[in-house]
Parts: structure tokens; C-alpha cells; sequence
């Protein structure tokens, strides 16, 4: 018992990691809030399962799915610099616009893979095949990618953040905007930067755990509350606190689920983000205003 | 908190002023063009009509919160559906009569409105719209995969209000009715408190203004007109299911209140007619009408802030301006 919600809970966890890093990394860096973050898990899915049958002369599984993945995530970070520079820059202005035009943004893109494709539930075939069995705990062997993955570019995002020269002018430009631009910071490219760190998490997410899951046009918005939440929980525009409220609220979500039942362990992120606005409205390690 | 029993004879002087002056002439005409509609007898325009009366409730209700007290609700299926599911469940489980059954459901989605807006209050700006969205997709999924209130499949066979000409007058009614409720509430003190509170917030604090109050206030009002449009709706299609509380509601207040034009209560209206008549146009195109819809909305927030009604009544008022001089 304990086991299981040991195991699934950092599995759950590594997921709302990847979610929440950029959601949270975004919002601290520009104050730009992306409604459009579940879209970008939405069409990476999506782009890869489109895409998987084009490489059908590839007889090895993995390369195959090496080569899609690759594509999809050039594709949806290109998507993402194309999203800032057209729709988030321009409206930086007000808060509201930007709201507004990333919900517009994720109802398109939602719209878009209903078009294109068809709005039925898909079915992509897990890159690591079988199960694993860790102490007595029977599991897809695809949920350790899914926390290798996670793990690993956790550590480089962070790394890259407090070590590069783009990471410290990112840090630069959420201390103090303007003192970052009079310093020669071109602050408009360390925000395209970041919207597409935000949105390569997010694909990589994608690859990890849209296999072997059903993939359908209104997921989009599970992964959006999924990472407000843990945004929320952890507090907004800390890093530190987004990885440490993902797994926090991985055990609490595989507890529920195995506890009580998986339809209950769907309003815990709400539950989590009223009981954290009522008690602690900057959440675990955030800053203490709210924006 | 309002003065409902201003003098009679003052409120008729000046609805005659206002008749007179452009917008005012514009307004009736349009109303009587409306009410003229049923007598052509043709039920399917009637049909499509009453679903964009029903929605202009809907748009102008998200329109009093966002544009005027400048809180973004992302959520507003949330009242449509509940107060929708109690209108249904009073008419069908309790054989209350309609009307009651409706304002039971406004008045549920009041107590909602409460529920969400407590906590929420505590988030600005773009995180009230997330927490809103939140609470929506929570009761969405409540409701889907719970077994209360019919389940996944919801309630129907609810009775029918009657003839649809009947049905588009009493739509009719509620609809002049809850607009011009809402715009008296706009140009009244609260209205006044609302707007300084959108504009700035800390100085309405230091004036001596409960903003933590005032916003719950603007939260209920806003609830309230959001569930009778929810009720109507269900009563009009005599059926609710769960997926009265899908996002997409909530994108079709906003979408209409953008399109119309926000902070004018009004504007919601044109919005309304101009994308359910739209989209009636569009049927034949299937999926891809809502994916134009949303470019649409795309270019609307990014291009023109100020949404169509207001230019285009300058641009018409331009021009009788210069066909009188003459």
C-alpha cells in the first residue's frame, strides 16, 4: 500500500514538475500568465501522433518515436516564440489582454486539433514497452522514462538558470525589468527565451506521459489547472516551490486515489489551491505579493 | 443602496429625453424590430433568436464583472450550469412552477457565486480568471462523473414553457429587463464604487471603500443574471446536462461581450445576435466554425480593444450628424 503511493506519487510528481516549471518560470520572469500551457501539452500529443506514421520505415519503435518527438518539440517551440511575439508582446501592457488572448489561443488550439483531426480519444503506443515490477508494485516501465526525463531536465533547467549568461539575465529581468533593460538586457528575447523553455518542459512532458495514455482535444485543460495549482500551492514565480509543490501534490493525488477514489482525486487540485489561498495566498515559497 | 422609487414622472421625463438623442431612438427601433419578428411566424429564426436573447443575459452578466468591477471571470459556465441544474431539478423532482424554479436557480447561483468568490477574491487580475476556470472544471467533472442529479446524462423531458412565440416574449422581457437592471446598477453609486475599485484598487481602499465586500457584491450581481441565463436556457431547451458547465460557455460569454464591445453592458447584446446569427450561418462548416470563432476572438483582443458597437454607432451617428446639417 505504502509502496504504491510512494511510487505513483513521484511519477504524478515528475509529471507536475515538468508542467509547473515553466508555467511558474514564465509568470515569475514577465509576469506573462499562459493560459495556452495545457495547449502546448495538448498539440505536442498530438503533433506526435500525427506525425508517428510518416516514419513508418523505421523499424526500430524508439528511433521512430526519437525522430517524432524531436520534430514535435522544434515544432511547438517555434509555436511558442511565434505565440510571444505575436499575441503576448504586443498586450504586455495590460494583463487582462494577455489572459484573454492565451484563452483564446488554447480554445484554438483545441478547435484546431478537433478539425484536423477528429474530436475521439487517440491511443499512443508507449516508447518503453512492458511493465516493471518494484517492490511487489506492478507499473508501465514507460512511468521511469516518464521520472528519468523529468528528473534530468529539472537539474539543466535549473543549472541553466543560475549558471548560464541567458539564466542570469532571466533572473536579471524578474529582480527589476527596467534595471535589466538599462543595463543592455534586451529584455523582449529573454522573454521569447523563456515562453520557449516554458513550452519545451511542456513538450517534453508530452513525450513522456502522452504514451501510453488516451490523448483527446480537452485535455489541454487538465494540465492547465494541474500546473495552476501547483503554481499556487508552491508559490507563483518560485522554482524551488513549484518542483517542491509537484511532488507534494503527486502523494497527495495517489493517496486519494487509492485511498478514497480516482473521481475524488480529480477535485483535489482544487481543494489544494482553496485551502492554500485561504491559509497562505503566496503559497509554500513564494514572494509575498500576488502580482 | 439604490433608490428604486425615484419619482415616476422624473424617470418618464427623461426616457423621453432619451428617446430622442441617437442611441436612444437606435435602442427602440432594434426592440421593436425584435418584437416584431414572431409575427413573420417563421420558428426556426425565433428559435436561433431566443438562444441569442438568452445569451446576451449570459455575456452582459460576465461584462458587469469583468468590464465594470474589472474582475475576469473564466468561469461563468459555473453559474450557468448549477443555477441550470436547480431550475431543472425544482421543475422536474418538486414540481415547483417555472418562474419560482428560475429564480430558485439564480438564487443557488448566488450562494455559488459566494462559494467561488470568497476564497478567489484573495487572486488578482489573470489568477481570479484561473481560479474561476478552476472552480468551473471542478464542478464540470463533478457532474460527469458523479451520479447526483441524473448523472452523466443529466435531466430532461422537462415541461415545455409553451409555443416558441410565446417562449420569445418571455425571453424578451427577461432579457430588456435583466440589461436594464444591470446598467441601472452601472450607473448607480455602486456602479461608481465597482469602477474605482477596477481602476485602482488601493486608492478605492484608502478611500474608505470595503473592497473585499463590494467585489463579492459585484460577484453575486453578476451570478445572479449568469444563473437566470442558465435557467432560461434550460427551460428553453427543457433539458441540462453536464455539459452546461464545459469551458466553452464560459468563451462564449466572454467571446460575445469582446465582440460587442466590453463596458457596455449593452454591447453584449450585439455581440450575442452577431455571433449565434453567425454561427447558425456557419453550422454548415461543422468543427471548423468554432475555430474561426476563436481566431475571431484572437484578432478581436489583439486588434481592437473596443469591440464593434461603440465604433460603429460613432461612425453611423457621423454621418446622420452630416445628412441632418444638411
Amino acid at each position: 500500500m505504502i509502496e504504491e503511493i510512494l511510487i505513483y506519487g513521484t511519477m504524478q510528481g515528475a509529471l507536475l514538475a515538468l508542467l509547473a516549471l515553466g508555467f511558474s518560470l514564465v509568470y515569475g520572469v514577465g509576469g506573462i500568465l499562459n493560459l495556452a500551457h495545457g495547449a502546448f501539452y495538448l498539440i505536442t500529443a498530438y503533433m506526435i501522433y500525427w506525425i508517428l506514421p510518416y516514419f513508418i520505415f523505421f523499424d526500430n519503435y524508439l528511433l521512430r518515436f526519437g525522430i517524432t518527438a524531436a520534430i514535435s518539440l522544434v515544432l511547438v517551440v517555434g509555436i511558442a516564440a511565434v505565440t510571444y511575439l505575436g499575441l503576448m508582446k504586443p498586450l504586455q501592457e495590460s494583463h487582462i489582454g494577455i489572459v484573454l488572448v492565451t484563452f483564446a489561443l488554447a480554445f484554438f488550439f483545441e478547435q484546431f486539433v478537433k478539425f484536423v483531426g477528429d474530436p475521439k480519444t487517440h491511443f499512443i503506443v508507449p516508447f518503453v514497452p512492458d511493465t516493471i515490477t518494484f517492490l511487489g508494485v506492478t507499473f508501465p516501465a514507460q512511468l521511469i522514462a516518464l521520472l528519468v526525463g523529468s528528473v534530468t531536465l529539472v537539474i539543466v533547467v535549473t543549472l541553466f538558470i543560475n549558471k548560464s549568461t541567458i539564466g542570469k539575465s532571466i533572473r536579471a529581468v524578474s529582480q527589476d525589468y527596467e534595471a535589466a533593460q538599462l543595463v543592455g538586457i534586451n529584455t523582449d528575447m529573454i522573454l521569447m527565451t523563456t515562453v520557449m523553455i516554458s513550452a519545451l518542459l511542456v513538450g517534453f512532458a508530452a513525450v513522456f506521459y502522452a504514451p501510453g495514455n488516451f490523448i483527446a482535444p480537452r485535455i489541454g485543460w487538465r494540465y492547465l489547472l494541474l500546473a495552476f495549482s501547483v503554481t499556487i500551492f508552491g508559490g507563483m514565480g518560485s522554482i524551488p516551490g513549484s518542483i517542491l509543490g509537484a511532488f507534494i501534490m503527486g502523494y497527495a493525488t495517489s493517496l486519494t486515489d487509492l485511498l478514497i477514489s480516482p473521481t475524488f482525486s480529480v477535485i483535489i487540485p482544487i481543494v489544494v489551491i482553496l485551502v492554500m489561498l485561504l491559509v497562505r495566498p503566496q503559497g509554500l515559497l513564494g514572494k509575498k505579493e500576488l502580482y | 443602496m439604490m433608490n428604486f422609487q425615484s419619482d415616476l414622472q422624473s424617470l418618464i421625463g427623461r426616457f423621453k429625453i432619451w428617446v430622442r438623442t441617437f442611441r436612444g431612438s437606435i435602442t427602440l427601433f432594434s426592440l421593436v424590430g425584435l418584437l416584431l419578428v414572431p409575427l413573420s411566424g417563421n420558428e426556426y429564426l425565433a428559435t436561433v433568436l431566443v438562444t441569442a436573447m438568452i445569451f446576451s443575459i449570459f455575456a452582459a452578466s460576465w461584462d458587469f464583472l469583468a468590464g465594470f468591477a474589472g474582475q475576469v471571470s473564466f468561469g461563468h459556465a459555473a453559474f450557468f450550469g448549477i443555477s441550470g441544474y436547480f431550475t431543472a431539478a425544482f421543475v422536474e423532482f418538486f414540481n415547483v412552477h417555472w418562474i419560482v424554479s428560475l429564480f430558485i436557480g439564480g438564487g443557488y447561483a448566488v450562494v455559488f457565486s459566494l462559494l467561488i468568490g470568497i476564497p478567489c477574491l484573495r487572486l488578482k487580475g489573470p489568477y481570479l480568471a484561473l481560479g474561476t476556470l478552476a472552480f468551473a472544471l471542478i464542478l464540470w467533472n463533478l457532474f460527469l462523473t458523479g451520479t447526483w442529479l441524473g448523472g452523466t446524462t443529466g435531466i430532461s423531458g422537462l415541461p415545455s414553457l409553451g409555443n416558441i412565440f410565446i417562449v420569445f416574449y418571455i425571453i424578451a422581457a427577461f432579457m430588456v429587463a435583466s440589461l436594464i437592471i444591470m446598467r441601472a446598477i452601472v450607473d448607480s453609486r455602486l456602479g461608481t464604487i465597482l469602477k474605482s475599485i477596477r481602476d485602482d484598487e488601493t486608492c478605492a481602499d484608502a478611500s474608505g471603500i470595503n473592497t473585499t465586500t463590494y467585489k463579492l457584491i459585484a460577484f453575486m450581481i453578476s451570478g445572479f443574471f449568469a444563473g437566470i441565463a442558465g435557467g432560461l436556457f434550460t427551460l428553453h431547451l427543457t433539458a441540462v446536462n453536464p455539459g452546461a458547465f464545459q469551458t466553452l460557455y464560459s468563451f462564449y460569454a466572454i467571446i460575445m461581450a469582446a465582440i460587442g464591445g466590453m463596458v457596455t453592458i449593452y454591447g453584449s447584446v450585439i455581440g450575442a445576435f452577431l455571433f449565434t446569427l453567425l454561427s447558425e450561418f456557419l453550422r454548415p462548416l461543422a468543427a471548423a466554425a468554432l475555430l474561426i470563432f476563436a481566431t475571431l476572438l484572437i484578432l478581436i483582443v489583439r486588434f481592437a480593444e473596443e469591440g464593434v458597437m461603440n465604433p460603429f454607432l460613432e461612425r453611423v451617428q457621423d454621418v446622420w450628424d452630416f445628412i441632418r446639417r444638411r
